[in-house]
């Protein structure tokens, strides 16, 4: 499986790399708005055709590129139960607190587990191959979070049994 | 096990109370606790030095109609608990089962007076052991149905019933688990799975095996209905005679009545923990977001100000956030300060001077060399 994961992750790097090049659009239909195209979808010639990467029937990424912004939606492994509750807990706790993230989106895109918007503001703020460099972060985190956090789950429940058995001997 | 104790923790420390009293004291409260266990404390002025412990709890077993009595058996369990403290009264206060007498001029003085009292807080779980003891003791052969013992129902804790089942040489109790959540429901499943492959161990070989199953066990079968629908399946131990010899019956009825409180309480803290950890975790990743702005920061950077109020923030932290709230709460504090003498204009002076300047990024650009 960890052979799957490089290239799964350079492919997105790549995609993010050529997918980032957004430029300020005001919007066309009301005057004097400045709003994501992407989340609007009313013109369609200002989109791009969407790029899903997928590394196996579990996990993909969805990039949605328009003129003046990006969205990356990512769909995270979830092997068992407890890494399904473990991943919707931990998603749904960063979306909460998407304002520190500044790039995180509140609410991910049906199907997915989490979602990324990338305005040009975004892009004249901060560096595009650091940004990159963030989501692609981001995804290794986020999976070697959930497989740490499963893991203490197990571990804290050995512990606990083995001192409510303890207390028969 | 520290959550859940022999000693209720109200009971113990009303009876400290009284007992380190200087002057004399006037008590008569209610308690109402954990396994629908209700307590009547009184101590009256004249009788500065006795007090009068009135218990009710409800039946272990919810069929066994003559059970509201405690049984010869279990007066003599609370009767061994302190012999020259406690004695039972010969009238008990309506609507309780028992009353016992307390003559805390007895109580040893120095340091064992907190062992004594604890000793007494513990009457609850003295009458509950005492009555599974006998349901285990007290088996009745007409109770076996073709080879099959009838499970006895037990409630402790009227929501959280069990079933306890004499098949010799073994007694085999079952526990129906459910959750109102489907993450409880999970996070106790791995628990349970954790609970069967510890106890299978060599290690604990003396412990009671536990098995854990999403169906009801075959034992269970005629049962009602609502008894068997559960979301968390059934936990079942063995227990031998070698669990219930001497010292180790007492232990062993103690985690069998609390085994519900006992998973739940470990529910809880995972859930506490798992909260914990999302939090740290969260700090970790915008560190990383922040420390690459901070990167792009040091570079040599022209800039050009479109304003002289105005000057361009490439990252809008949470520090910032939180100097603007402190800025704000001191601007407010010098407003509401009252000044006697009036100075024409200081207001406005006072309003401009107090207000934090507004770092907007559309009006300034950064010139990049």
């Amino acid at each position: 499986m960890a052979s799957t994961l490089r290239p799964y992750l350079t492919c997105i790097r790549n995609t993010l790399d050529a997918a980032m090049c957004l430029q300020n659009f005001p919007c066309q239909e009301v005057e004097r708005h400045n709003k994501p195209e992407i989340e609007l979808k009313s013109s369609p010639e200002l989109l791009l055709n969407p790029v899903l990467i997928c590394r196996n029937e579990s996990e993909k990424c969805l990039i949605e590129t328009s003129i003046n912004s990006l969205r990356i939606s990512l769909k995270v492994k979830q092997a068992d139960e407890l890494e399904n509750i473990l991943t919707k807990k931990f998603l749904r706790f960063l979306s909460m607190r998407a304002e520190a993230f500044q790039v995180l989106r509140r609410k991910p895109v049906q199907g997915y587990d989490i979602s990324f918007l990338i305005t040009n503001y975004h892009c004249e703020e901060m560096q595009k191959h650091k940004l990159i460099d963030f989501i692609v972060q981001f995804m290794e985190d986020i999976d070697k979070e959930i497989s740490e956090l499963k893991m203490s789950v197990n571990t804290r429940g050995r512990l606990v049994a083995t001192e409510f058995l303890k207390q028969f001997i | 096990m520290a959550c859940i104790e022999r000693a209720s923790p109200a009971l113990n420390q009303i009876l400290l109370k009284l007992y380190s009293a200087e002057k004399p004291v006037e008590i008569d409260h209610h308690l109402y606790e954990f396994g629908s266990a209700e307590y009547h404390i009184l101590c009256q002025a004249c009788e500065p030095r006795v007090a009068y412990l009135s218990i009710s709890t409800p039946p272990l077993c919810p069929g066994n109609l003559t059970s509201n009595k405690l049984s010869s058996y279990t007066i003599e369990m609370i009767k061994r608990l302190c012999p020259g403290v406690v004695e039972i009264a010969e009238a008990r206060r309506e609507g309780y089962q028992l009353t016992l007498r307390l003559n805390l001029t007895k109580i040893p003085r120095g340091n064992d007076y907190v062992k004594v009292i604890k000793e007494i807080s513990t009457v609850h779980s003295v009458i509950l052991s005492s009555q599974l003891k006998e349901i285990l003791w007290n088996f009745n052969s007409d109770d076996a149905i073709k080879g099959m013992h009838k499970p006895i129902k037990l409630a402790y804790n009227p929501r959280e019933p069990f079933f306890v089942i004499r098949q010799p040489p073994r007694i085999i109790t079952v526990f129906p688990i459910r959750f109102a959540e489907k993450s409880d429901v999970i996070i106790s499943t791995a628990f349970f799975q954790e609970l069967v492959d510890v106890g299978s161990s060599d290690r604990y070989a003396k412990a009671p095996p536990c098995s854990w199953s999403a169906i009801p066990p075959p034992e269970l079968i005629g049962e009602a209905f609502e008894d068997l629908s559960t979301n968390g399946g059934f936990v079942s131990f063995d227990i031998s005679a070698h669990h219930v010899d001497g010292k180790r019956l007492d232990k062993t009825v103690w985690n069998l009545l609390n085994f519900n409180a006992y998973v739940r309480f470990h529910v809880k803290t995972t859930k506490g923990f798992i909260q914990r950890r999302m939090r740290k975790r969260l700090e970790n990743l915008v560190e990383v977001l922040h420390h690459t702005e901070s990167e792009h920061d040091n570079e040599q950077i022209t800039r050009h100000y479109g304003c002289s109020c105005t000057k361009r923030l490439s990252v809008k932290s949470s520090k910032y956030n939180i100097l603007k709230q402190r800025w704000g709460n001191l601007g407010r504090k010098l407003k509401r300060i009252h000044f006697r003498v009036k100075i024409r204009g200081f207001g406005r002076f006072r309003q401009r001077w107090l207000r934090l300047p507004k770092f907007s990024s559309s009006r300034g650009y950064t010139k990049l060399d």
